[in-house]
């Protein structure tokens, strides 16, 4: 464990020299030289887009770059935003896969439990090197995916937006071993667009825009501000302003029961009334999915459900759930409305109303496509999103559910869509946003709900919405 | 280089890969293979009797290939299409022999038997998949099995023409033979029955919403069932209308072909017929195209045996080296929640 | 019990273990081949490889062992090239295997034409005769080797690993695909030994459909047995349990005719798969080209 000699402090411990990447119609890193010291906590921030990622995975060695080299001093070990663990092997098979101590030709079973074990008391985290990482929490896991890198005594940790699906008090105890590992001599980077965390935790920041290093910032000497701006290139785009509406039930539910385990509903009661965004808070994890799935007809329910017949749903992965990727614009147009009458002759399928309404969309949105019969997996996550977002939002629905709708899109394509919720809202829709993104909820919502396993454990309106309190209800904690 | 690429990679180079392949097969069985192509065409297209029957083997590849086309637009393999184009067979052959009425009208009848039939036996692995989650691959495969075994009980029992050696039923009554296309061949109107069974398909999968819900299921299910797809109702359909498609094309070869049914109905057309699909692209009016090119492999391969001693099974050979270099596309998405296989 | 009631239960069981040796091969190879992410509707096909080389060979050499040794090595590469058609071309997984079934069948019908010049069935070679318990008892031997590989060495807990997360595999510094190559090669090895089994072990001929639907009945057997070597031994065990019950019944029961009671293997299989009810899960990654 001990056997690599530490790095003097600020000895450079990463080197990026003109790095390049391109993808057919983007470049993703366009020449960004960057130097990672021993003993840093280096933050890497950009828009999603920016390239962060791709400059992330470069330096692990995941992805060729088309120019440029990386230097190391040591390991590097990254840290993936979407964990890349065995959900059915034990945390200990984990984090020793492909590097199994053996006893003959067998798995030296126990020295692999003791070197997990020992490994997680070293680094202060607590975890059972028996457990089924399936059947862990999404922060518990995130230990095993810390380990398995830690392993491997890296001189260099990269980190990719390692707080997203993290509780507050989840995200402290993560920092604290990050700044511990950093004390011991480990260089560190983590990608992130969470700027608070950025000003607490870490020493440098480096800015990403269209895949260039745009600004560099001594942590010490700058703020969220002035970050935010470098990240968009200028001022923050407007979100649209909420008018007065008046409220009538359009849908509730009553003692809603569904789902099993870690993320069964636990008898919800609420209503979204019309002309007003009812925000579910909460950490990842809590039943939200299992909420939106019983709303959408997915999975089966007890209890009561008012769903207005005219409901739209913006499903929260766009490319699975939302569209057919292989689809044109117009056919996409369709999808979720193919019973409508407005969308259909009899038993055809209405055409002509179809690229009608697609022409609506893309000039509403302002989406960018060469015309609207390629497919839409071709275009950006942006305008895919708005794509998905704008037909939920035909003809005037009486309800909407939205299950994080700014997820991974640019803060131009956010602003866009968050303001056209606001204007349905305004013109009398009820609407019902699901995100994990605090921000967003406390910048839409008329009123808040804090969702934990799987139960509403708090309800905040108008000026009693506090951000401390909903934080620590979404953390677990009574108030 | 990837226009070329995907060119190659798609039903062009499969045809190219299969030319190759049977003169391989020619050299191989010592034969030239100018000889052997020579018999092969000669044999499925050097006459008019030859194009009569190269017609006739185009129909029976075309109907199970249409039914698979539907189900694999759906997101569903079906290979059970040789055991629904049985039993399709068998409920013409069943009930013309015993039941049929003898006017102009037991014809649709039959046919009427045979789509029943073959829609029931896909909508077994259909019920199976969406009530259980039971895999159709497995269950389409099984069934092909038990249909052989109804299938042969029958007609070596209790529908066995009492004068009959093999096992076959009695013949139909001529009144409800399919109408002959060209005179003193076998070639019935069946063929016709085909396109228009194609032209349909074509029609239901790209205007109607039913079409619609039927692409959404196949090329994004969790997109489908989240945007207002009943899937176990769909997936339901699906294998049901597929099954019925090929039992149709079974009672389109008793009814026109055979005149009776015996348990040689099909020498594989269900399986050759996954082939046949996945040439034409899963297009409907493609799959009538690459019908028309297995109905001369299968016309050709036979003379070609007689003429030229090229066993006709390098046909098959053939057919399954084309699938395995048409398997490199995708014709079915993943799916989220795939019934265990 | 009557002897001849007891006599009928040993020839019942002894019938079992015989009819459930080619079935346990293959569903070896399929569990195999799906822990490792890969599915494979190959197996009948390796089977009928696996059956007819080892006529050809027994034939040619006079040693069944040698015919045993080439219809596995036949059956290794048809797997192969369905694990590098899956691996290399990320190919449908399914329509390659279904090209694989129509490549084996219709090769051995034209081989056996070309070569004999007798389609329909070969003529009569050497084949293991009383030996083939040997084969019967290798048979639990590999599923008791395939449990010790799977759950006690690294290579197993990284075949299993890569049909659930093949990413994870990756970024551990090892190679998915190569894993899954060997699996499905492994797979197609064990399914050929099936098939061997099936044509020089049961009786000394290979004819055409002698596989009968075997390999796909194992893939059933694989699901029914949960993708554990053990539980599809035992599933194996459970089909071949009808298949030897229709053998015995067919003097015994008048009312129930041969023909109708061919189909009982298929229609068990057809229950055991649906009776699961969603309380199975196959490896995430199972099917999915990485």
């Amino acid at each position: 464990m001990e056997a690599r000699e530490p790095l003097a402090p600020d000895a450079p411990a990463l080197e990026l020299r003109g790095i390049q990447k391109a993808y057919p119609g983007v470049v993703a890193v366009g020449g960004v030289d960057l130097d990672l010291r021993a003993g840093e906590i280096h933050a890497l921030v950009g828009e999603n887009g920016a390239g962060k990622s791709t400059l992330a995975n470069v330096a692990f060695g995941a992805i060729k770059p088309d120019a440029g080299t990386v230097r190391a001093a040591g390991t590097v070990g990254l840290v993936h935003q979407h964990f890349q663990l065995v959900g059915r092997l034990s945390v200990w098979q984990n984090v020793m896969l492909g590097r199994e101590p053996r006893r003959g030709w067998r798995i030296d079973a126990r020295a692999g439990r003791e070197r997990v074990r020992a490994l997680a008391r070293d680094n202060g985290l607590e975890i059972d090197p028996d457990a089924f990482v399936d059947e862990l929490p999404i922060g518990v896991q995130q230990r095993v995916e810390l380990l398995r890198e830690l392993e491997r005594e890296p001189a260099v940790l990269l980190l990719d937006e390692p707080t997203a699906a993290l509780a507050p008090a989840e995200i402290d105890s993560f920092f604290k071993t990050i700044t511990q590992l950093a004390a011991r001599g480990t260089a560190i980077m983590i990608v992130t667009h969470k700027l608070h965390e950025v000003l607490a935790y870490s020493s440098r920041v480096s800015v990403m825009r269209h895949g260039k290093i745009v600004a560099r910032f001594e942590t010490a000497s700058t703020s969220v501000d002035e970050i935010a701006r470098a990240m968009v290139g200028g001022e923050l785009p407007q979100v649209a302003q909420r008018s007065e509406t008046a409220p009538a039930p359009r849908f509730s539910v009553r003692n809603l029961r569904a789902g099993t385990g870690s993320v069964a509903l636990n008898g919800l009661n609420f209503e979204v009334r019309a002309g007003e965004i009812v925000g579910i808070a909460g950490v990842e994890g809590n039943g939200q999915t299992t909420l939106a799935d019983a709303i959408a007809g997915v999975i089966p329910f007890e209890g009561e459900m008012q769903r207005p017949p005219h409901t739209g749903i913006i499903p929260q992965d766009r490319h699975r759930e939302g569209l057919v990727l292989n689809w044109s614009i117009v056919d996409n147009t369709v999808l979720g409305r193919q019973r409508l009458p407005s969308a259909r002759r009899g038993i055809l399928v209405d055409r002509r109303s179809a690229r009608a309404d697609a022409e609506a969309i893309a000039q509403r949105f302002d989406v960018r496509a060469a015309s609207l019969d390629v497919a839409a997996g071709t275009l950006s996550g942006g305008n895919q999103q708005k794509i998905v977002v704008g037909r939920s939002l035909l003809g005037d629905p009486e309800f909407v559910l939205a299950y994080q709708p700014t997820r991974g899109i640019d803060v131009g394509a956010a602003a866009l869509v968050q303001s056209r919720l606001i204007e349905a809202r305004n013109a009398g829709a009820a609407i019902l946003l699901i995100s994990f993104e605090l921000d967003e909820i406390l910048a839409l919502a008329d009123r808040v709900l804090v969702m934990y396993r799987g139960a509403i454990a708090g309800e905040f309106s108008g000026a009693n919405i506090d951000r401390g309190r909903i934080g620590n209800l979404m953390a677990g904690s009574s108030v | 280089m990837s226009y070329l690429k995907r060119t190659l990679g798609g039903p062009a180079g499969a045809i190219l890969l299969a030319f190759f392949l049977a003169a391989v097969a020619m050299l191989v069985a010592g034969v030239s293979p100018l000889d052997g192509f020579e018999a092969l065409f000669i044999g499925s297209l050097g006459g008019r009797n030859q194009i009569a029957e190269t017609l006739v083997q185009t129909t029976a590849l075309l109907f199970p290939a249409l039914g698979i086309t539907l189900a694999f637009r759906a997101g569903l393999f079906n290979i059970g299409a040789e055991g629904q184009l049985v039993i399709g067979g068998l409920a013409a052959g069943a009930l013309g022999a015993h039941f049929a009425p003898a006017t102009p009208l037991a014809i649709f009848v039959l046919l009427a038997a045979g789509f029943v039939g073959g829609g029931i036996w896909g909508g077994i692995a259909g019920w199976l998949r969406a009530q259980f989650n039971a895999n159709e691959i497995i269950s389409t495969l099984m069934l092909n099995f038990v249909a052989l075994a109804v299938a042969n009980y029958l007609v070596s029992g209790p529908l066995k023409a009492s004068n009959a050696s093999g096992a076959e039923t009695t013949p139909l009554p001529a009144s409800s033979y399919l109408p002959t296309l060209i005179p003193d061949t076998r070639l019935s109107i069946a063929i016709v029955i085909a396109i228009g069974a194609a032209i349909v398909l074509r029609w239901l999968l790209k205007r109607t919403v039913f079409g619609y819900e039927l692409r959404a299921s196949g090329e994004a299910p969790d997109a489908a069932r989240r945007n207002g797809v009943n899937m176990p109702r769909m997936t339901l359909l699906a294998l049901t209308l597929s099954g019925a498609i090929a039992g149709l094309g079974g009672a389109t070869i008793v009814t026109g072909v055979l005149h009776r049914f015996n348990t040689q109905l099909s020498p594989g057309y269900g399986y050759t017929a996954i082939a046949v699909a996945l040439v034409g692209d899963l297009n409907p009016l493609w799959v009538c195209v690459a019908a028309f090119g297995f109905g001369i492999l299968e016309a050709g391969g036979l003379a070609m045996q007689a003429l030229a001693d090229v066993p006709k099974d390098a046909i098959h050979v053939i057919e399954g080296l084309i699938i395995l270099v048409l398997a490199a596309r995708r014709y079915v998405a993943t799916r989220a929640e795939a019934a265990p296989i | 019990m009557s002897s001849a009631g007891g006599a009928l239960i040993v020839t019942l069981l002894t019938l079992t273990l015989i009819k459930s040796t080619p079935i346990i091969y293959a569903a070896l190879g399929g569990v195999i081949s799906e822990r490792s992410g890969v599915v494979n509707i190959g197996l009948e096909g390796m089977m009928i490889g696996g059956a007819f080389t080892a006529v050809l060979f027994s034939g040619m050499t006079g040693s069944p062992v040698i015919g045993i040794i080439a219809g596995i090595a036949a059956g290794a590469l048809l797997g192969f090239i369905l694990g590098f058609a899956a691996t290399v071309f990320k190919v449908d997984q399914i329509v390659a295997g279904t090209g694989i079934n129509l490549v084996a069948a219709g090769g051995a019908a034209y081989a056996l034409t070309l070569i004999y010049n007798q389609p329909g069935a070969s003529p009569q070679v050497s084949a293991l005769g009383n030996n083939f318990w040997i084969l019967v008892a290798i048979a639990f031997a590999c599923a008791a080797l395939l449990h010790g590989v799977l759950y006690f060495t690294p290579w197993g807990l990284r075949v299993r690993a890569c049909g659930e997360n093949p990413r994870a595999v990756h970024d551990a510094g090892l190679h998915p695909l190569r894993l899954r190559l060997y699996a499905v090669i492994l797979s197609g090895a064990l399914a050929g030994l099936g098939g061997a089994f099936l044509s020089i072990g049961e009786v000394n001929i290979y004819s055409d459909g002698m596989t009968a639907g075997r390999g796909f009945i194992a893939l059933a057997a694989v699901i029914f047995g949960r993708w554990t070597p053990w539980g599809a031994t035992g599933a194996a065990i459970f089909f071949g349990f009808f298949e030897a019950l229709q053998y015995v019944l067919q003097g015994h029961i008048s009312w129930l005719p041969a023909d109708a009671m061919q189909a009982l293997p298929y229609v068990a299989a057809l229950f055991a798969i649906a009776g699961l009810v969603g309380k199975v899960r196959a490896p995430a990654a199972d099917g999915i080209p990485y």
